[in-house]
């Protein structure tokens, strides 16, 4: 008799789980996934996305049909009159407030602070390097070579500087599409050192970084 | 055997109504209760195709079975994602093998390769994976312990700090090939390591293998807005994965295997990132491991022979 009682009694209990766990997946209960974090997306059309250089060149604006007033100078200044600089006490150059864009701030303990340097004296549209022969403001790379001779050594072996298209820019087919950008594409050529800049923003890890600084629903 | 006959005739009168009844319901509850178990499997949107279930190992597909998965992927995509993608099986070129040259000194830490290449690659947005790691390091060590990642100054480069951007070191000795179970990784020819992420079962072996962490693996379905899809694809490179599927940078087959490229190199704002065909005598990769003096091969000591190299320059 107590045999039958105690079948009797566990098969009541598992008669039950099986009711329990026949609700239980039948209405999902312990199966829901916590929904995921929606992370902000970087805007499209952000600066961080582009893959323009820092600045653009004579060439750039030429080749684009861009503003190129800038660099025609004798719409201001005159021909036949020979431009001369200003220095102050301390024998730095007053820049001028027509040029009030240009930063000097090439070379240190400001030293190189004449824009004869560069610039000829006699064709403000001409470029001076040091060998003294002319070019023009889309042959600057060759102007800034003149000084920085190694790094012009590198730039042209590829391993300095920004380049863009082919890796294998040997091949015939493959050369138009290769760009080596010039110098003043990324250098500021009266402030050549890189400008810093906001960084982009950090990776969200999934345990590291649990509250980011920014709100969830910006997904579009 | 005439006895056991003889009680096998008779069990069936032993079996009672009630007996009968109670052990029915009992069987009848037990076979309910599967059913609602795998009631969820009914719902599984994720799950494999037929065709995707049957098709054969990467490297056994004839060029028009090839065709065949393509267009599927293809159809799955536009599926998804209401466009069609541009989707290809590259192969690796002859008498190419791929180095990649960073150079330290150049490099401001500002991130735009790491989001450049989440955009090329088709990463998950959301949870992120991203398969560039910039490390701030101070200077006079290389001891990436000491290296801070979630670094977010108002302006890099910071001073006393350099920046290390990490990523799949494209090893010639890959620890993350050996422990594939399944042979769903492999190097290539031209030294780029490519997963097949339908032949990846998700063991996540070759993260634990990995010692750079270039490996990351999709806990869920990737969350990539339609709007974001990059169409020109290729089938070992940016594809969509699904999830459960492991995924590291692969030099960008879809674009180098195509001549171009990588993503990170056209976008570096520095010209910190040099890629190119090592064997060809004019590339400047050749020209840097020819002329530069200092390399490094991250974790050098491990024996893994990474085809990234770190250099410095004046």
């Amino acid at each position: 008799m107590g045999d039958k009682v105690k079948k009797r009694a566990v098969l009541s209990v598992l008669f039950v789980i099986a009711v329990f766990l026949i609700g239980g997946f039948w209405f999902n209960l312990w199966g829901k996934v916590s929904p995921v974090r929606q992370l902000p997306l970087i805007d499209a059309d952000s600066e961080l996305l582009k893959t323009d250089t820092w600045r653009k060149s004579y060439a750039d604006l030429v080749r684009e049909k861009g503003d190129i007033d800038v660099f025609d100078c004798y719409t201001c200044h005159d021909k036949d009159k020979k431009q001369e600089l200003k220095y102050d006490k301390d024998n730095q150059l007053v820049v001028p407030e027509e040029h009030s864009d240009v930063v000097m701030g090439h070379g240190t303990h400001g030293r190189n602070n004449n824009c004869y340097n560069c610039h000829n004296d006699e064709n403000l549209t001409q470029l001076q390097p040091r060998d003294g022969r002319p070019l023009k403001f889309d042959q600057s790379t060759q102007l800034c070579g003149s000084c920085h001779g190694p790094t012009l050594r590198d730039w042209e072996s590829g391993s300095h500087g920004r380049t863009s298209g082919h890796w294998d820019h040997k091949i015939e087919d493959n050369k138009p599409n290769f760009v080596k950008k010039d110098c003043v594409n990324c250098h500021d050529p009266h402030k050549p050192k890189f400008p810093k800049r906001k960084p982009a923003p950090p990776p969200n890890h999934l345990r590291e970084n649990p509250q980011p600084s920014v709100q969830s629903d910006t997904e579009n | 055997m005439d006895s056991r006959s003889t009680t096998n005739s008779a069990e069936p009168l032993a079996l009672s109504r009630r007996s009968f009844l109670r052990s029915s319901a009992l069987f009848g509850a037990g076979a309910v209760a599967l059913a609602a178990s795998l009631k969820p499997l009914l719902s599984l949107k994720d799950g494999p195709s037929m065709e995707q279930f049957l098709q054969k190992y990467y490297k056994e597909l004839t060029p028009e079975e090839m065709q065949k998965v393509l267009e599927r992927i293809s159809r799955e995509v536009e599926k998804e994602y209401g466009k069609r993608p541009h989707l290809r099986d590259l192969k690796p070129m002859d008498g190419v093998d791929f180095a990649y040259f960073l150079n330290l000194s150049r490099c401001v830490g500002c991130r735009k390769c790491v989001h450049a290449c989440v955009k090329e690659n088709n990463q998950s947005r959301s949870p992120e994976i991203q398969y560039i790691r910039v490390l701030k390091m101070p200077h006079g060590t290389f001891d990436v312990e000491k290296s801070e990642h979630n670094y977010n100054p108002d302006l890099v480069p910071e001073k006393g700090y350099f920046y290390m951007p990490v990523q799949c070191q494209q090893c010639k000795n890959p620890p993350c090939v050996k422990v594939c179970p399944v042979h769903a990784t492999w190097q290539e020819p031209d030294g780029i390591t490519v997963i097949d992420y339908d032949w990846c079962i998700g063991c996540r072996y070759c993260m634990a293998a990995c010692p750079y962490g270039a490996r990351h693996f999709n806990f869920t379905k990737p969350g990539i807005p339609a709007d974001r899809l990059n169409t020109e694809m290729s089938y070992l490179g940016n594809r969509p994965r699904k999830k459960g599927v492991t995924e590291k940078c692969h030099f960008c087959v879809q674009r180098t295997r195509d001549g171009l490229y990588p993503a990170c190199v056209e976008v570096c704002p520095a010209g910190a990132r040099k890629f190119g065909n090592v064997l060809d005598h004019e590339s400047e990769v050749y020209k840097i491991l020819t002329t530069k003096r200092v390399f490094i091969q991250l974790k050098e000591e491990l024996g893994t022979n990474p085809r990234f190299f770190y250099y410095f320059d004046v």
